[in-house]
């Protein structure tokens, strides 16, 4: 049995000893003796306080007490003794794409991991995925990029929520840390833990980032060749750039096997044709007055480049097990807009394989710095973390019940006791 | 009552004599020397005779010796027809284990009844209590000391009674003794002794106190007046002090006022024997 607010109790405790004081410290009124002359005597209360070692009235004196200690130890709001752990660990698991083995994140939680410990995955969002329980999961891959102030947030809402079920908290976290999985929110949320973290790093994917050179079919003097860096190989690889109307065999292709097949029509014809300010892919953005023809529009699938005006400029779709990615941006035969790096980024974009990751920079040490925290240990005492929730007493109310039956006895027994006194002969 | 019946007290009071305090005018014999002038064969002197007076007194033999007209003077013996007024109130019945104030008021009562009566003299008694007043008219007849006993023995002090009109209906008594305590109607009561002493009578106050009220125990009880029940007054050591301050300065203020009425004051405390308090009141 443990008291949420135990000063009630302690104040309730001394109340009903200055009760009992009270009842030993009686007024009362002494023996009655006839004088003639007490008219003499000067005249001053008759009620006299005195001491005595006998307690006056004890069954008041137990309603009296009885109700003071009741309501004291309902605002206490005792709750049942529960097991609290010494200490429990939030282990936070990288389960993003950033990861380069998730048998190494398994690994890592398999050596930390105790029964009563909490276990949170994160990717772009985070969950709770175990608490209380020796069971390890298997981590899922996840092909999206993680976020640790989702991760870290999830993890300050399990550590209030173990508030009471154990001493001390430590939060671990196991991921690659990569530039992607941080962003301005980090350091914020980062603050409201109050100790520090403690980082268990794994190995980041492989670095996706080395160009690849489509196999280019198309002219060879089509402008779009200047636009792709490095050059198209017209070596067969993992993306085909078809620039002339694709064939059944660049569909069977794509569908053999992770390949992308990028249509990209070379031939564009003005009628009715108008005319868009701008169009991006990812992060590159080409401002330039491209000629748009309003009866080509790319097919349903996900959008891979938009116009100014939102309308989808390239969309791709799976086919079989690769993919098959549609491009209806113009690409000028006039002009050195293909020589724009804006335009090649765009253009390199848009022929990379589908799916491509992001590339993948581990974080600084400067920000694992900040994200670890100071102090020697990870250990953080649970009371420092904010109350999330108020906890209900069950014995409370049944306290309150009881005060109040004996508020009531209180009462009938003092109007029992001044009953009796008046009608006792004077 | 233990006084009252041994008879110690009769015996202690034997040949004791209640004198007049002063010449008093009396028809009937008595032991009291009056100031009337009468067929006492006691001479006291002549006095040349007035317009007004008695020529039956005329002294016819001086007349013939000297030619001149006296009258003889001479003391005339007076009977003193005494009442005895008794307080038998409530406060009376002091201590309530001993009941020691109403035993020597009764004693006393008793007391100058028997001597007045050993006078000669019509001795009757008044006994005013929460019942109304018992009396016993002034005799001389024998049995009468023995009349006042029974009634004393018959009466049990209680309630609270005026004693100021039993007082002023004494109109037979020349001479009035009042046993109390004076906690009552004092006022009045010496209101009334006033209109007796001023219509020539001998006026006595007995005032009887405990020794338990002038030395109260200061056990920290509260006391209350027998006869006000309301009235209730704590009396510990902080109180007792004062208490006996005010009831001592009301003792001498009562004898102060008393006695300046022409009455005979006499204080007495159980514990002296009411023989010595029956020989200081008659003393002269």
């Amino acid at each position: 049995m443990s008291f949420l607010a135990p000063a009630y109790l302690f104040a309730a405790a001394g109340l009903a000893g200055l009760v009992v004081a009270l009842h030993l410290i009686a007024t009362r009124e002494p023996a009655t003796v006839p004088l003639p002359t007490a008219r003499f005597a000067p005249d001053r209360p008759v009620r006299a306080r005195t001491r005595t070692m006998q307690l006056r009235d004890v069954l008041l004196l137990l309603c009296r007490a009885g109700l003071i200690l009741a309501a004291g130890a309902a605002l206490a709001r005792p709750i049942p003794a529960s097991s609290r752990q010494p200490l429990a660990r939030i282990v936070v698991a990288d389960n993003s794409s950033s990861v380069a083995d998730a048998a190494a994140v398994r690994d890592s939680l398999r050596a930390l991991l105790s029964p009563g410990d909490a276990l949170i995955r994160f990717d772009s969002t985070a969950a709770l995925v175990a608490r209380g329980t020796d069971t390890l999961p298997g981590p899922p891959t996840s092909r999206t990029t993680g976020s640790l102030s989702a991760a870290l947030v999830v993890a300050l809402r399990t550590a209030v929520s173990l508030r009471d079920a154990a001493d001390s908290l430590e939060l671990i976290l196991v991921s690659a840390f990569g530039v992607e999985e941080r962003d301005q929110a980090t350091d914020s949320i980062r603050g409201l833990w109050p100790g520090a973290i403690r980082l268990v790093r794994v190995a980041g994917r492989r670095d996706s980032s080395a160009p690849r050179t489509p196999a280019f079919l198309g002219a060879a003097a089509d402008p779009l060749r200047y636009a792709l860096s490095p050059a198209p190989n017209p070596a067969e690889g993992d993306v085909r750039l078809v620039r002339a109307t694709p064939t059944g065999a660049d569909s069977t292709w794509a569908a053999g096997g992770p390949r992308t097949l990028v249509l990209w029509p070379a031939a564009q014809t003005e009628v009715g044709s108008d005319t868009v300010g701008a169009v991006s892919a990812g992060d590159f953005v080409v401002v330039a007055p491209f000629a748009r023809d309003a009866r080509r529009v790319p097919g349903v699938g996900r959008v891979a480049a938009r116009w100014l005006d939102g309308t989808p400029a390239a969309v791709e779709v799976r086919h079989g097990d690769g993919c098959i990615r549609t491009v209806e941006i113009p690409v000028p035969s006039v002009g050195d807009l293909v020589l724009d790096p804006r335009f090649q980024g765009l253009a390199s974009r848009l022929t990379e394989p589908c799916g491509t990751r992001p590339s993948f920079e581990p974080l600084d040490d400067a920000h694992l710095a900040a994200l670890a925290g100071t102090g020697r240990s990870a250990r953080v005492p649970a009371r420092a973390m904010g109350r999330a929730r108020v906890l209900q007493s069950p014995l409370a109310p049944w306290l309150l019940a009881a005060a109040l039956g004996l508020g009531l006895g209180e009462l009938l027994l003092r109007r029992k006791r001044a009953v009796a006194l008046a009608e006792a002969p004077s | 009552m233990r006084q009252l019946t041994s008879g110690a007290l009769l015996d202690s009071i034997r040949g004791v004599h209640w004198p007049a305090r002063r010449v008093i005018g009396g028809a009937f014999q008595g032991a009291h020397r009056s100031s009337r002038v009468g067929s006492s064969p006691e001479f006291m002197q002549y006095r040349p005779y007035q317009q007004g007076d008695d020529p039956s007194k005329i002294d016819w033999k001086l007349f013939g010796r000297t030619e001149r007209v006296a009258i003889r003077l001479s003391h005339d013996d007076s009977s003193l027809r005494t009442v005895v007024v008794v307080d038998a109130s409530a406060s009376m019945a002091f201590p309530p284990d001993s009941l020691a104030k109403w035993e020597l008021a009764a004693s006393v009562a008793l007391g100058l009844v028997a001597v007045a009566h050993g006078d000669n003299d019509p001795a009757g008694i008044a006994i005013v209590g929460g019942g109304g007043t018992r009396s016993l008219p002034p005799r001389t007849r024998r049995g009468t000391v023995a009349n006042a006993l029974q009634l004393l023995l018959d009466t049990t002090p209680g309630g609270s009674a005026a004693l100021a009109p039993a007082l002023s209906a004494v109109r037979n008594g020349r001479r009035v003794a009042l046993i109390s305590d004076f906690l009552g109607d004092a006022d009045a009561l010496l209101d009334a002794a006033r209109e007796l002493v001023a219509s020539g009578r001998e006026v006595y106050a007995v005032h009887v106190v405990a020794e338990e009220e002038l030395d109260p125990r200061s056990g920290g009880e509260v006391v209350s007046d027998p006869e006000e029940p309301a009235l209730k007054r704590p009396l510990d050591a902080s109180t007792v002090g004062a208490y006996r301050a005010a009831f001592a300065a009301w003792r001498d203020q009562l004898a102060a006022r008393w006695r300046a009425a022409g009455v005979a004051y006499t204080l007495a405390i159980t514990g002296e024997p009411a023989g010595r308090v029956v020989r200081r009141i008659v003393a002269p």
